[in-house]
Parts: structure tokens; C-alpha cells; sequence
């Protein structure tokens, strides 16, 4: 029989984690409590196994994600055509709302920054902000992705470079240019 | 962009993502998952999923299936030789012979409709489709603008 203190000290200990993970794919709060939410019901019908598991901080991962890419393909093929015909976001990625400064990075400090960069890829649109999260944050191959997402390689790529280069854009990152022959 | 650029921007991105710290959880999802949890184990046995049952009950459940399925196999071994059988299949013909009723009912349906497409002619039935297609679409436009103007804004 689970004892729900140490289920709840289990929480407490990967929720921050679960959370992040769902706040990224989804970009939106609510939705990501629901996932979190979601997650650590599955995890308590499991947790005889996950209890002194040192791969239980994967399995949640894998769950949340997996979680939130389902809720991501559910609501996409409903209303993906029709948002793209009314708002056309997919392709346009909002303006950034960052301040003036020519270089953000001195205008900043840390904590700003990475809020900075949180907001901008909460910012992305889905399209690009999901492939980029699984590749720079869950560290998925292309080809995982590809699979994860039912997508060609081809257009797993592109969605990454317009990911990061929206992102570069937002966050007003400089490349350099006799860097380019590396 | 030049090939060595798309890879700096990569490391660049790499770099700015992988300092990202985790979010922190609102505090109000431990109480709600802990509530969810209390709610569930309240729920009786023969509510739940097979799966969530006690295990003495899963193991009986089990043998009571599996002797009903020998009890189903043996019956279908020598039911067929009885007078039982007999009676039963003749009994089973008088309850669908309403069938052939309802099978007539739908080819006089589908030879009216034949009839109907050959008199008002190919042009008005398409007419008739694309305005439900229309009016479908219109309905799927105006759930997502529905959803996009007051769900997605929360």
C-alpha cells in the first residue's frame, strides 16, 4: 500500500521538474498544471516501482512529455486549420516585447535574462517551440523527434532553424560573422 | 545563412536553453494531486478498473472467467445435439424475421433515392453536399474562433 507522505516527499522532490517540462511544451499554465497533475496520478498507481527507482525522474519526464505531446496533437488536429486561416501564427511568430536595447545581454541581469528567455520560447509558436525543446532541453535526436511527432527529418529541421533563429531574434543574439567557416 | 552559422546558432540556443533553471510548480498542484488521490481511494473495488482490484479478487475473477469459459464451450459441444437446441434456433428465427422487414424497408428507401437522383439530377444533390460541407465548416470556424478568443487567452 503507497503511504501518501512518501508520495507527497516523492512529489515534491520531481514536481519543479514535471512542471518545467509541461510549462515548455505547452506554454500555458493551465494546461500545464493539468499534465503535472496527470503525471503524479500515474506515478502514485506506480509508485511501489518508481518509489526507490533511480530512473523515476526519467519515467516522469517520459510521461510528461509524452502527456503533453498527446494533448498538443489532439488539440492541433481539431482546430489547426482553422487557426491558421484566421490568425496565422504557425508561421509568423509574435513581436518581441523586450526592451530597446541594443544589447540585451548587458541590459540584464541573470535572472532577467533567463526570464527573458523563458517568455521567448513560451513566445514560439508550437510548431517550432516543441522540436526545439525536445532537442535543446530533452535531448531527443532528430529522428526521435521525427517519430515523436509524426513528422518528416526534413521538417523536424526546418522547424528547428526557424526555432532558433526566431529565438536569436527575440533575444537579439549576435552571430559572428568570421565564425561562419568553423 | 552560411553552413558554419546554422551550427554556431545552434550552440548558441544550446547555450542559452540548457541555463534555464526549472520552473517551480505552482504550490496549489501537490493539494490537488494529493485530493484527486484521496477522492480515488474512496471509490469501492467494483468501481475501479480491473487493474486496481485487490489481488485475492483479480485471482477469483480470473477463475470464475475461466470456468465460465469452459461452462460456454462445453455447452456448445451439446447443446446443438438436444430438442433444446431445436426449439431455441426455431425460436431464434421468429425473433429475426423482423429483420427481413427492416431489409426490405431500407432497399425501397435506397431505390426511391436512386429514383430521385436520376429525376432531380446530379447538379442539385452536389449543391445540396457542398452547402452541408459549407455549413459544417462554418460551425468548425466558429468553435475555433469561439476557443481561440476565450479559451487560449487564459
Amino acid at each position: 500500500m503507497t503511504n501518501p507522505q512518501q508520495f507527497e516527499t516523492f512529489m515534491q522532490n520531481y514536481q519543479n521538474m514535471v512542471f518545467s517540462t509541461a510549462m515548455r511544451l505547452l506554454a500555458k499554465q493551465v494546461e500545464a498544471e493539468d499534465v503535472t497533475q496527470e503525471v503524479f496520478l500515474k506515478a502514485y498507481a506506480n509508485f511501489a516501482q518508481l518509489q526507490d527507482n533511480p530512473s523515476a525522474g526519467g519515467w516522469l519526464k517520459t510521461v510528461a512529455t509524452n502527456l503533453c505531446l498527446n494533448h498538443l496533437s489532439r488539440y492541433r488536429s481539431r482546430w489547426s486549420f482553422f487557426s491558421e486561416l484566421f490568425g496565422g501564427t504557425e508561421d509568423e511568430p509574435a513581436q518581441p516585447e523586450f526592451p530597446a536595447a541594443d544589447n540585451i545581454e548587458e541590459a540584464l541581469n541573470q535572472s532577467d535574462r533567463r526570464e527573458a528567455v523563458e517568455r521567448a520560447l513560451q513566445e514560439l509558436p508550437a510548431a517550432q517551440r516543441v522540436p526545439l525543446v525536445l532537442h535543446h532541453l530533452e535531448d531527443l535526436g532528430y529522428e526521435e523527434i521525427a517519430a515523436k511527432l509524426g513528422i518528416s527529418l526534413g521538417k523536424v529541421k526546418t522547424d528547428l532553424f526557424r526555432g532558433r533563429e526566431a529565438l536569436r531574434r527575440k533575444l537579439r543574439l549576435k552571430l559572428d560573422p568570421e565564425d561562419s567557416l568553423n | 545563412m552560411k553552413p558554419g552559422q546554422e551550427t554556431q546558432l545552434e550552440k548558441l540556443i544550446q547555450r542559452e536553453l540548457k541555463t534555464l533553471p526549472e520552473l517551480p510548480a505552482p504550490a496549489t498542484v501537490a493539494d490537488q494531486v494529493m485530493a484527486a488521490i484521496a477522492r480515488r481511494a474512496q471509490i469501492p473495488w467494483y468501481h475501479r478498473s480491473w487493474a486496481e482490484w485487490p489481488g485475492a479478487l483479480q485471482a477469483m475473477s480470473l477463475v470464475v472467467m475461466l470456468v465460465l469459459f469452459a461452462g460456454l464451450c462445453l455447452a456448445g459441444a451439446h447443446v446443438p445435439q438436444t430438442r433444446l437446441a431445436g426449439d431455441a434456433a426455431h425460436q431464434a428465427n421468429r425473433w429475426f424475421a423482423g429483420l427481413d422487414v427492416i431489409g426490405n424497408t431500407l432497399k425501397v428507401l435506397a431505390d426511391s433515392a436512386g429514383l430521385a437522383f436520376h429525376q432531380l439530377g446530379s447538379g442539385l444533390l452536389v449543391a445540396v453536399a457542398v452547402a452541408a460541407g459549407v455549413g459544417y465548416a462554418l460551425c468548425l470556424g466558429l468553435g475555433t474562433l469561439y476557443c481561440r478568443t476565450v479559451f487560449l487567452k487564459r
